[in-house]
């Protein structure tokens, strides 16, 4: 019993979540408060995107939708939809990383920005699908401006620390 | 490879499927997600609140960087309303019993008669596509879903989530919330100026429109110790005939202790404000909310900028009558038939709630129906 439990808090995902959770009470209450132009930073979309860059496309997806998931506890939106959108985001960051032949720090940077910037349009996109009204305005692109520039210059922390959190459990014995 | 493709193919299948299916059941207003919500939030309030702590030095030094002007300026103006406030508060506050008093006498709801809840906000939505925020009370104070939330401005919101020991109230401003309102508009007043020395001929005389203020007569009941409504404006009343004065308020028929034919006394239609219904609409935080649906009435006029919007009550409507919303900031007329849009500015401030009240007056709307 406690070797499985063991081997649960040692996977890689239970410490995804971990970092999620820290990730998620930073969301709630320093950036919640800090908004430059009016524009709340998204850092749990950063956690996404940056899961996708540092282990490809299909971990990505997964950790992107447990962040969204995350996400969606605090949220008065319908529960699933954060999830959706980050699990793309997470998709997305790994498989555009797949096109570049020889990775550099600007490169991932340039790709946390265009999935942030995607993440950030595809939101008010779903809102709207799920019923929401008067959540596709101008506004928008200032979000996604903003959040965009904010994620692809905080990228390389949080790719270094999702390496970190979703190693493989064979590299970390 | 195309192992590997098939399996990666599965997996994001499988996660579409389950946010579908998340997506489906919340809207559909399943418990198990709302019960999911309520158990995360107790083991994730904890760690949110130790952040906060950790978090605050930073937030008030970014505060400091980018609100500093903003807080002195507003300290000043604060100071201000304050010296202006102090005087008017107490005549307010007997004016307002005096108003209550007068509606139960005749049957009437009132606020006073709605218990309530006071509490504090939290935190607000940390999206920004959602205008909400988070009181710290929940369905431990009777707090359920659908009640109006104030503050001493006026009214916030609508509670839209409650959990145990907290609630979310959807503001005012959302695009999802509408309330049925009233616009008191004072109405237009002829008066005719004649020129002294000539005489009253259509040449000499000029009509102007002009604003007036209505003074009901009042009676003088306060629970107020030492204070007397009107006392240092008492307006008198002559008794035809005799020549001499009373007091406004012990003549007439509502005189105490004294049955009469006619319990209600009703000033002179031209001198009421003239209310309008209308509904009122969020717009999302950039803009400001709209009152639609206000009849184009000749009796009503045009509706004046200031007009104070009250919510009108009702046994459909959110809230009950009377909860000050706001003033009309600007009129936006249409053309025939079509009444004017009208935007109105909020009486309280949405970038800074503090302490609000929760009416634990549930409309019938908002009450869950039995199968």
């Amino acid at each position: 019993m406690i070797d499985r439990l063991v081997v649960i808090a040692e996977a890689r995902y239970t410490r995804l979540v971990l970092v999620g959770l820290l990730f998620l009470s930073l969301q709630t209450t320093i950036f919640n408060e800090m908004r430059p132009f009016g524009v709340c930073l998204q850092v749990m979309l950063l956690l996404a995107a940056s899961s996708g860059l540092a282990k490809g496309s299909q971990t990505g997806a997964m950790a992107g939708f447990i962040v969204g998931l995350l996400y969606d506890m605090v949220l008065t939106t319908p529960m699933g939809l954060c999830a959706a959108v980050f699990g793309i985001v997470g998709y997305l960051a790994g498989y555009v990383h797949t096109f570049v032949h020889e990775s550099t720090w600007w490169s991932r940077m340039l790709a946390a920005l265009g999935v942030s910037a995607i993440g950030m349009f595809l939101l008010p996109v779903a809102f709207t699908i799920t019923g929401a009204e008067g959540v596709l305005t101008p506004h928008v692109f200032v979000v996604v401006i903003t959040v965009a520039i904010f994620n692809a210059a905080l990228s390389l922390p949080a790719e270094w620390l999702c390496n970190w959190a979703i190693r493989d459990e064979a590299t970390m014995r | 490879m195309a192992g590997y493709s098939f399996t990666r193919r599965r997996a994001i299948l499988l996660l579409s499927l389950t946010s579908v299916l998340l997506i489906t059941l919340d809207l559909r207003g399943s418990s198990v997600t709302n019960f999911a919500r309520s158990a995360f939030g107790v083991v994730f309030r904890p760690i949110e609140s130790a952040t906060r702590v950790v978090t605050r030095p930073i937030q008030n030094t970014w505060n400091g960087i980018t609100h500093y002007n903003s807080v002195v300026d507003e300290n000043r103006r604060l100071r201000d309303l304050v010296a202006y406030d102090e005087g008017a508060t107490v005549s307010a506050i007997a004016s307002v019993r005096e108003a209550q008093e007068l509606l139960a006498l005749n049957g009437l709801p009132t606020l006073a008669g709605i218990s309530s809840c006071t509490a504090q906000v939290v935190g607000q939505s940390p999206s920004n596509f959602a205008q909400t925020v988070e009181l710290n009370r929940g369905s431990e104070c009777g707090i359920k879903v659908g009640m109006p939330v104030l503050n001493a401005a006026g009214m916030i919101g609508k509670v839209t989530d409650v959990y145990s020991k907290r609630a979310v109230v959807m503001l005012i401003t959302d695009p999802g919330y509408s309330l049925a309102v009233k616009v008191v508009n004072t109405p237009p007043t002829t008066t005719t100026t004649t020129i002294p020395g000539q005489s009253t001929d259509s040449s000499s005389s000029t009509t102007t429109t002009t604003t007036t203020t209505t003074t009901i007569p009042r009676t003088t009941t306060s629970t107020i110790k030492g204070f007397t409504p009107g006392g240092t404006i008492a307006s008198t009343t002559s008794i035809a005939g005799t020549g001499s004065t009373s007091p406004t308020g012990t003549v007439g028929p509502n005189q105490p202790g004294k049955n009469t034919n006619s319990p209600i006394t009703v000033p002179a239609g031209a001198d009421l404000p003239l209310r309008e219904t209308g509904a009122l609409e969020g717009r999302g935080l950039s803009k400001r909310p709209i009152v639609r649906f206000v009849e184009n009435q000749p009796r009503f006029g045009s509706v004046a900028v200031g007009s104070p919007i009250i919510s009108a009550g009702g046994a459909t409507s959110l809230a009950p009558p009377d909860i000050v919303v706001g003033t009309v900031s600007r009129v936006v007329k249409r053309t025939g038939t079509l009444g004017p849009i009208l935007e109105v500015k909020l009486s309280a401030n949405l970038d800074s709630l503090n302490f609000v009240r929760v009416l634990l007056y549930q409309p019938l709307t908002e009450r869950p129906s039995v199968p």
